[in-house]
Parts: structure tokens; sequence; C-alpha cells
């Protein structure tokens, strides 16, 4: 299996476009930090302090927590940050600047979305275009059973998502440290009884965790519509089109119980640690059944049409 | 050359839709032999391929390579199997000896010597380390014929190899298997629609129509010997050819007769005695393509090909 995972990621990095890919993510990525930093070098100083800025944060965090619709995980989250705002004001404790290496790496987790679009087209492709070469019949005519090469193919582009997302916060990190420097403040966390000081670090890598559920359900989608459909500009084309759709369905289909059973209403997860919930009554256990279900449904398809598939390309 | 059995195919059928594409096939293939599979466009050739190397699935029957089964044992079954399927679809974007490394990861046991081995038996030593996509068509092919040699196969398969290669790629190719098929032992089965050169490679020829075998040959069989005579008046060379007692056939302008070389001399004489005008005498040697349209009932390729 070691050696064909080294097959695939050979054949991966052979080609000029995964290159290409790479390029790009790591020049999105260093344009991004640029405009921050010009936008801020020119635009004025705020006219508000940070102190003016914590006490609308309290203020908000306290009309949310009136509001009757909010689920317990959002209840949570609130109330935390209701407590962080008191007391930063309270012992006069500075948040981080937007512009600072810390803000950034803790927002880095929201540019894992190129990740997840560049993980579509490898996906979508690494089956699909063994079909549009013709070597798929070099392939599968060699001793190793089929299910063996789907899951080599599977493994490896999980591995390039996963090497891109360790670009991806590397490069916020190297970037937003060259631009902006590590800036004055302290990151805090409501651990449910008081207010502690805690590791933005660690805070960031577990929303990039998260965020990573994403990138791999929608890869695994893109890998399946490869897989069936042999064709890779369809599999990218519908998972990007969903990657943007889906997300904006779980609005419309709010009113119905349907909702909790929809792919997207859990793809996001880091929705439970950032408050912002479209569907307030679902538990991080629930949407980590769904995608599961959803996985497992999607592998099953992939693999059962990859090995009974009759070669007549 | 060994009569050891290396692939039985076992009652083999294959049903598409509603279709039966493949019908109740029965083959043995032996070591050191190479055999020809020839048969119209259409008549299942590449299906029953595509069976032996499981690209396809079998409907019915099965297929024992080194008495392993396909269908049971597959990993086993196509280890000692080279395949070359249609053209040689190789990566591009890689050079030819990463194409090569890439399917040596998928056997066991092909060490880095043997790759370099197989590239200096196909010579292609100078132009291995650039990339597939700059190759050219006979290039490509060696290519092929050396992925498929890296597990030293017992029982190489190739299906049209010959496609899109010019004359003197043809008869390179073909050198190359003679010698693989002597050197290694190793049985050859090839399909093609092209007669003459299955006549020039093949020591067998398997011939399918319409997804049933017809006909299995040994190409260098004795042949009976027969002569073409045409003499003028006609009617006449018939009368003095059956009096002398010969089985005479009409053929173009004039007559076959089955018959030894020694009686030949005899009845020239014979014929120029009756005042008969002799036109031409010669050994009439049926080719591949006659005795194939005979069996296939001629009209087949061109009706294949209207479908």
């Amino acid at each position: 299996m070691l050696k064909l995972i080294q097959n695939e990621w050979m054949k991966l990095w052979s080609k000029k476009a995964t290159w290409i890919m790479a390029i790009l993510l790591i020049v999105i990525l260093l344009a991004n930090a640029g405009i921050t930093k010009w936008i801020e070098s020119t635009s004025p100083a705020p006219e508000i302090g940070w102190q003016e800025m914590e006490e609308m944060n309290l203020m908000s965090a306290q009309d949310q927590l009136q509001n009757p619709d909010i689920g317990s995980a959002q209840q949570d989250y609130y109330e935390g940050q209701a407590a962080i705002a008191e007391y930063r004001l309270a012992n006069d404790a500075e948040p981080f600047k937007v512009e600072s290496l810390q803000q950034q790496v803790l927002d880095g987790h929201m540019m894992l979305s190129l990740v997840t679009l560049f993980t579509v087209i490898v996906g979508a492709g690494i089956v699909a275009s063994e079909f549009s070469q013709g070597t798929i019949k070099m392939l599968l005519t060699r001793p190793v059973k089929r299910w063996k090469i789907l899951t080599s193919k599977y493994i490896t582009t999980m591995l390039f998502a996963l090497l891109f997302a360790v670009i991806t916060f590397a490069s916020i990190a190297l970037f937003s440290w060259i631009f902006f420097g590590v800036g004055d403040g302290a990151f805090l966390v409501w651990n449910g009884s008081e207010v502690v000081e805690g590791s933005y670090w660690a805070e960031a890598l577990k929303l990039s965790a998260l965020s990573l559920a994403s990138t791999w359900m929608i890869g695994t989608f893109a890998f399946m519509l490869g897989t069936v459909f042999r064709s890779s500009s369809l599999a990218i084309g519908v998972s990007i089109f969903l990657m943007f759709v889906g997300v904006q369905l779980v609005f419309l289909l709010q009113r119905f119980e349907i909702v909790k059973y929809y792919l997207f209403t859990h793809t996001d997860l880091t929705q439970f640690y950032t408050g912002f919930m479209p569907i307030p009554d679902i538990t991080m256990a629930m949407s980590l059944i769904v995608l599961t279900v959803y996985f497992l449904v999607f592998m099953l398809i992939s693999y059962w049409t990859f090995s009974k598939r009759d070669v007549t390309a | 050359m060994s009569n050891e059995k290396i692939v039985e195919i076992r009652k083999l059928s294959k049903t598409i839709g509603k279709k039966q594409i493949i019908k109740n096939l029965n083959l043995d293939l032996h070591k050191g032999e190479i055999t020809g599979f020839l048969g119209p466009n259409g008549a299942g050739k590449t299906t029953t391929i595509r069976m032996m190397v499981g690209l396809m699935k079998p409907t019915q029957g099965d297929i024992l390579i080194g008495g392993k089964s396909i269908r049971t044992d597959f990993e086993e079954s196509i280890e000692k199997v080279g395949v070359i399927v249609e053209n040689p679809e190789m990566y591009k974007f890689m050079s030819g000896y990463k194409n090569l490394v890439h399917f040596a990861r998928m056997h066991k046991g092909v060490t880095k010597a043997r790759i370099d081995e197989v590239i200096q038996q196909v010579g292609m030593q100078n132009r291995i380390k650039e990339k597939v996509g700059s190759y050219s068509l006979g290039m490509r092919q060696r290519l092929g014929l050396a992925q498929a040699l890296l597990n030293n196969p017992k029982f190489l398969i190739l299906d049209e190899p010959t496609n899109g290669l010019d004359p003197a790629g043809i008869r390179e190719f073909r050198m190359y298997l003679r010698k693989v098929a002597r050197e290694n032992d190793v049985a050859i089965f090839v399909s093609s629609h092209l007669l003459s050169e299955i006549e020039l490679l093949c020591d067998r020829i398997a011939i399918i129509q319409n997804g049933e075998l017809i006909d299995i040959k040994n190409v260098n069989e004795h042949q009976q010997s027969r002569y073409y005579i045409e003499a003028k008046p006609s009617e006449q060379a018939k009368q003095v050819l059956e009096e002398i007692g010969f089985t005479v056939h009409p053929h173009e302008n004039g007559y076959l007769i089955d018959t030894e070389p020694e009686h030949i001399p005899g009845a020239i004489k014979l014929l120029t005695a009756a005042g008969i005008d002799l036109y031409a005498v010669q050994p009439h040697r049926t080719t591949l393509e006659d005795q194939f349209l005979e069996m296939t009932g001629g009209g087949e390729i061109a009706q294949a090909h209207t479908k």
C-alpha cells in the first residue's frame, strides 16, 4: 500500500498543475497579508479605542443571551464572550489587533476554503484522469486489487489536503510575522467558571483542524463524483457549485426538520466555537455522526463503482 | 517448444445488456508459443482479452493463468502476465523511466537492476529520461513492451499491438516479440485484424467470429500441394486433366488440381500432346487471408464495418 501511495504522490507532483496550485496558494496568502498591511497603513487611525470596542462586544453578547432561540453551544459561547469582555475592561487586558501575528493566525482557518478548492480539483481528477488518459488499463492489469488502488488514491488526496493546510498555516504565520510582527495583547479563554490566559497557537490549530472537516467532506464528495462519472471537469464543477450553494441551502431549509440531516448544516465544525450557528439546536456529536454517515455513503459508492466497473475505454 | 499449458480459458461467456458478446469460449495457450487471435471487427477479440487481464468480468466461465483463477485469485493469476492493451497509454507528464518505476512498484520483486535490464532489452537507454510526451509512437510502443516485460511474465497478452505503427515499426516490434518468446519461453497471445501480420508472427491461430471460436490451426501446418493451370481451350484442358485422374476445380481463368510436384511434368506433356496451349503452371498456396475469408464467410468484415 505504501508503494501505491508513493506512486500516486509521484504522479501528482509530476504534474505542473499541482505545483501551480501550490504556488498560487502561497501567492494568494502573500497578497492577502500585503493588502491587509496596505489598508492598515493608508487608512486613518481608528476613532475608538479597544475599550469602547470591548464595551460594544459585551453589550452585543448580552443581547444575544436574551435571545430565546439560541442553542446551548451558542449560550456557552456568548457567556464566554461577555465574561472575557468584562475581564478585559476590568484588568486592562488589551485584545490582539487584527494586524498582528496572533490574530492572523487565529483567523487562519478561514483561509482553508482555498485548500478545499484545490483538494476538490485533485480529488476529482485523481481517478478520472486515469480514465481520460487511458492509463487505467495499465493500472488495473497489475497484480493489485482494485480496492487497494482506489484506497491509495483516496489517501493521497487526503495527504495533499493536509499538506496544503500545513502550507496555508505556515504561510499565514510567516507572512503576518513579516508584515505585522508579534503584537501586544493577551489571548483569553473562558473555561466555564473563570477567564484565563490561553495559547493562541493551540486555539488556531484547533479551529484549523475543525475547518478541515469541511475540506474532508467536500474532497471526498469530489473524489466520489470523479470515480463514478470518470470526468474530472464534471466532478470539479458540481463540487465547487455545492461548496458555495450547499451552505446557502441551509438557510432555505431552516424551517424543515430535514435540515438536521443535511450535509452542509454540519460541515463547518468551527460553528460550535465561533457562535455563528444557522441551526442552533445541533451538537458536535450529532454533526460528527452525520458527517461519518455521509462519508461512508460516499466511500461505498466510490468503491462499489470502481470495483465493479468493466473498463472499456 | 514445450507443450505446457499456461493459460486455460474455460467456457468463457460475456453478456452486455441483452447481447451475448462471447459465447462459451474454450482455449489453451502453451509456453513458448505465439498464438494469434483473429476475427472480424466486433467479433469479440478485445472483450475476450479484457476479460483475460481483469479489465472486464466474465459473465460465466473462468480463465486460469498458471492454474490460478482470474476471478477468485486475481493477484496471483495476473502476477505473471504482461499486458499491452491497444496503444500503451503512459503518463505523458513523466519520463519513461519514472513510468517504469511506477509500474515496477506494483509488482513484487522487480528490482532497479531489472528495470535497467528491460530498458536495454528494448533499446531505450538513450531516451529513457525524457518525458513520454516527447516520444514517437514507435518509442511509446517500445516503452509499452518494456513495462509488459518488467515482471518477467510467463504470458504476454497484446491487443492490436501494431495499431498505428509504420511498416518499419511493425517489423521491429515483431522481431522483439519473437526474441522474447524464444529467449524467455513466454506464451504470447496477440490479437489483430492484420492477417499478414499474424501470419508472419504466429505459430498458431485462433479465429473468432460472432463471439465463438470457429477454428484453431497451426500456421506452418503442411498444406495440400496444389497447382494452378491456365490453358486454352480450357474445356479441352479440363477434359484431359480429368482423364488423367485429377480432381479439377475452376479457379480464376484456369483450374486448380490437388497433386504432388512429381506428377506435373507428365501432365504438361499430355496437355501439349493434346494440342492445348499452356499459359501458366504454378504451385498454388492459399494465403491466410483466403483461408480466413473462406472461414468467416468473406463479407463479414465489410458487414461489421457498416453496422
